[in-house]
């Protein structure tokens, strides 16, 4: 009998889990870093599980995520692109959206019409406006990537031209160089994702509905704000937002029968 | 007795690099072809070639040179076969899909030219395509900049002539490329030593147009929703007819078609009831890049056709065999050859009319427009295809990949997620 | 189907002996497919073609080997060469 469904997005910085109950009511969560081994990550996740009472007996599991594969238990794979698809409708209520979802090392952008995914896109082998990409610049920095966009808020009046992340972390060291303001070279980094991000949005036709952020920098208000104002358009985020890919995958083991 | 090392040896090849790409055929060949069940025995005789891909067909093109046929190397359908065969010449095709040849196309091409070129570049100056050796002459055309430009380093290498194809489809640009067919008939002759007759036009326009019914008559069957043949099967039958004997080709695939039709008839498909149909379109799959058919074969669909020059663009359309001079079937070769809807052309809306078509006649459910890294022309095109197959309601999934591994999982994801919106 | 389990190759010196034996293994109803040889196992030979067997079709094949006399080099055994998702081409 499934008594909980459970979903787990192995992400490339990390692993989100969630557990719903009959109701599709979120009983648990848990958030940890990837680390260096997706089957390790995945094997904690279990114990995890089990330790909070939640064997997997009980339960069916969908795994999702670049490390999807890395689950042994999981009844079932899904493609972290429908996963992030309905676990947005599910996290934000709304059946017709545009998700935002600026991953660790990918941004997608997913088109939902009636609760389905009807289009997509992903940006190619290229870290650019991805989570990695404010990573290695926040390293470059010497700061937090939430600190980072904080900083970006008070800055202004500087970008960086460069695509290529390696090229832009040397374009950011020489503006350290030349004693640009921190607070500066966090906008530009920032403006410089939203601009990548909002480029590949705008590639999506997209109508009137609503738009939302999905993954890690859901929590970063600057971030919403600045890409709000790129898009034109209201950018909403939510408490569950970085959870969307495991709220989507616990979903899809609705359907799986044990 | 096939003692092929000898020849490679005589062809001047390096065996020792040759041997690496020895090693990773056969795995390859296993994972892609020998996973699937119930694949029809016609393709027994592709098994076998690609098996000895480089060891069969090149002992017989030395054997018909020791008769003073000569090979003619071609890189892309607009070269016309017919006229070719006409002066009793062969065509081949030649190396060119595997990132094998990469790096030694990069040696001496710049890195952002699509890996087909540089492949095929790296094939020839590394001698590892035997092939790339044997041909007494190769025939370039002027398709787009990266094959232009390449052409004039691998000239420096081989008798290299190149056609000039028009880049647009008014009534001059087919006077034109009249013209162009006319002039290579002239070379051909040339360098055949074989004077081209109307006769021997017209008997080697039928063998090719025979040659295009037999590969047609094999996509017929992939209409069927009772899917009778995988689309890596079809694929590789597709690949191997650019390098094989005209007439034997029509026979084989012949035979195939018949043993489809029978299946066919008695509801024999190799995947489940309600497996979805997916259309590929874009830059050619050359021999052996299997990498994308491969993954949306083992991520739950199945090819149903390819609209590219190793598919649809190949066999569709034939050339009116009943002109009875040769300025009329240089002709009507020209109309049929401009008839092909290469992005190299512009406009080419011709390619949208094709898509759209291909959709309804193979019960397509969905499109992947996948263009080779590079590829500006396609890449560029990608636009307008995916803007008309959403006006018309078929999804489609725009992507872009090379010869190397490395992307496969990004690639399982895009499919996979494709497969799933498919799904509902 | 045992993905990347082991299976056994007929090897042979030229394809036409292996092409006449897949023909009688056939039509003996004993299941083998052409297959390229893999290079690990093919040692001198230049013969790029061999006859995949499923492990329970060896013992069948033998015997119709032995039946016609059917000329062949070797038949060897060799796991991991069937994988659809490895995701290596070549």
């Amino acid at each position: 009998m499934v008594q909980y469904l459970i979903g787990i997005d192995i992400g490339s910085t990390c692993a989100k889990t969630v557990v719903m109950d009959g109701e599709r009511q979120i009983q648990f969560r848990l958030l940890q870093p990837t680390g260096w081994s997706s089957v390790d990550t995945a094997e904690e996740i279990r114990r995890r599980l089990e330790s909070e009472g939640f064997p997997l007996e009980d339960a069916a599991v969908v795994a999702t995520g670049y490390g999807r594969v890395s689950v042994p238990y999981a009844d079932k794979c899904v493609t972290e692109i429908t996963c992030h698809g309905r676990g947005a409708c599910h996290v934000y209520g709304e059946s017709c959206l545009t998700v935002i979802d600026i991953g660790g090392q990918d941004t997608k952008i997913i088109q939902i019409q009636q609760g389905a995914v009807s289009d997509f896109l992903m940006n190619d082998k290229c870290s650019a406006g991805t989570g990695r990409f404010l990573e290695i610049m926040a390293n470059t920095l010497a700061v937090r990537p939430e600190e980072l966009c904080q900083m970006a808020a008070q800055g202004g009046g500087t970008s960086i031209s460069s695509m290529c992340t390696v090229f832009a972390e040397s374009e950011v060291i020489s503006l350290i160089g030349r004693g640009e303001k921190r607070e500066n070279i966090a906008f530009a980094v920032v403006d410089s994702i939203v601009k990548k991000v909002a480029s590949q949005a705008g590639r999506m036709s997209a109508g009137q509905e609503a738009v939302c952020l999905t993954g890690g920098l859901c929590g970063y208000p600057y971030l919403r704000q600045s890409l709000s104002a790129a898009l034109g358009r209201e950018v909403r985020t939510a408490e569950d937002g970085r959870y969307a890919g495991a709220v989507g995958a616990a979903l899809s083991a609705a359907a799986i029968q044990k | 007795m096939s003692d092929y090392v000898s020849m490679w040896k005589d062809l001047g090849m390096d065996l020792e690099n040759h041997d690496l790409l020895c090693q990773v055929l056969p795995t390859a060949v296993g994972d892609v072809f020998l996973t699937q069940e119930n694949r029809p025995k016609g393709m027994d005789f592709w098994d076998l070639v690609i098996s000895e891909v480089h060891g069969i067909r090149p002992k017989e093109l030395i054997e018909e040179q020791k008769k003073g046929r000569k090979v003619f190397g071609t890189f892309c359908v607009y070269v016309p076969d017919e006229v070719v065969v006409a002066a009793n010449g062969i065509v081949t095709g030649l190396c060119g899909g595997s990132q094998f040849w990469v790096p030694g196309g990069e040696a001496v091409l710049p890195k952002s030219t699509c890996p087909l070129i540089k492949a095929s570049v790296g094939a020839r100056l590394g001698r590892t395509c035997p092939f790339f050796r044997i041909a007494d002459m190769y025939v370039g055309e002027t398709t787009c900049d990266g094959k232009k430009k390449a052409y004039e380093i691998l000239g420096e290498d081989v008798p290299l002539y190149v056609m000039d194809v028009p880049q647009m489809k008014r009534e001059k640009d087919i006077l034109k490329w009249k013209d162009e067919i006319a002039e290579f008939a002239k070379k051909v002759e040339e360098f055949t030593g074989n004077t081209i007759t109307v006769e021997k036009l017209n008997e080697a326009i039928h063998i090719i147009n025979e040659k295009r019914k037999a590969l047609a008559r094999v996509y017929n069957c992939r209409k069927s929703t009772c899917l009778p043949i995988s689309g890596r099967d079809a694929l590789l039958m597709m690949q191997i007819s650019f390098f094989d004997d005209p007439v034997r080709c029509a026979q084989m695939c012949n035979k195939l078609a018949g043993e489809l039709e029978q299946r066919i008839a008695d509801g024999v498909s190799v995947v489940p009831a309600g497996t979805k149909r997916i259309l590929v379109t874009g830059t050619p799959l050359a021999v052996p890049n299997w990498k994308l058919h491969n993954i949306i074969e083992t991520s739950g669909a199945a090819v149903v056709c390819e609209e590219m020059c190793t598919g649809t663009r190949y066999f569709e359309n034939l050339v009116d065999e009943t002109q009875t001079t040769l300025d009329g079937q240089f002709m009507a070769l020209s109309q049929r050859y401009m008839k092909t809807n290469c992005a190299c052309f512009t406009p080419n809306t011709g390619r949208i009319d094709d898509i759209l078509r291909m959709v309804k006649e193979y019960h397509v459910d969905g499109v992947i427009d996948c263009s080779l890294k590079f590829c500006c022309l396609y890449d560029t095109e990608k636009y307008s295809v995916s803007r008309a197959l959403k006006e018309a309601g078929v999804p489609v999934l725009s992507l872009e990949t090379d010869y190397a591994d490395t992307d496969a999982e990004q690639l399982r994801t895009r499919i996979g997620a494709f497969i799933e919106l498919l799904n509902g | 189907m045992d993905e990347g389990g082991l299976r056994w190759y007929i090897l042979f010196a030229n394809y036409e002996q292996g092409l006449a034996l897949h023909e009688l293994l056939t039509d003996a109803g004993v299941k083998n497919r052409i297959a390229p040889a893999p290079r690990a196992i093919q040692g001198k030979l230049s013969c790029g073609m061999s006859l995949l067997l499923e492990p329970d079709a060896v013992e069948d094949a033998r015997r119709c080997i032995a039946a016609h006399q059917a000329e062949y080099y070797d038949i060897v055994p060799l796991a991991g060469q069937i994988r659809s998702r490895r995701d290596q081409y070549c």
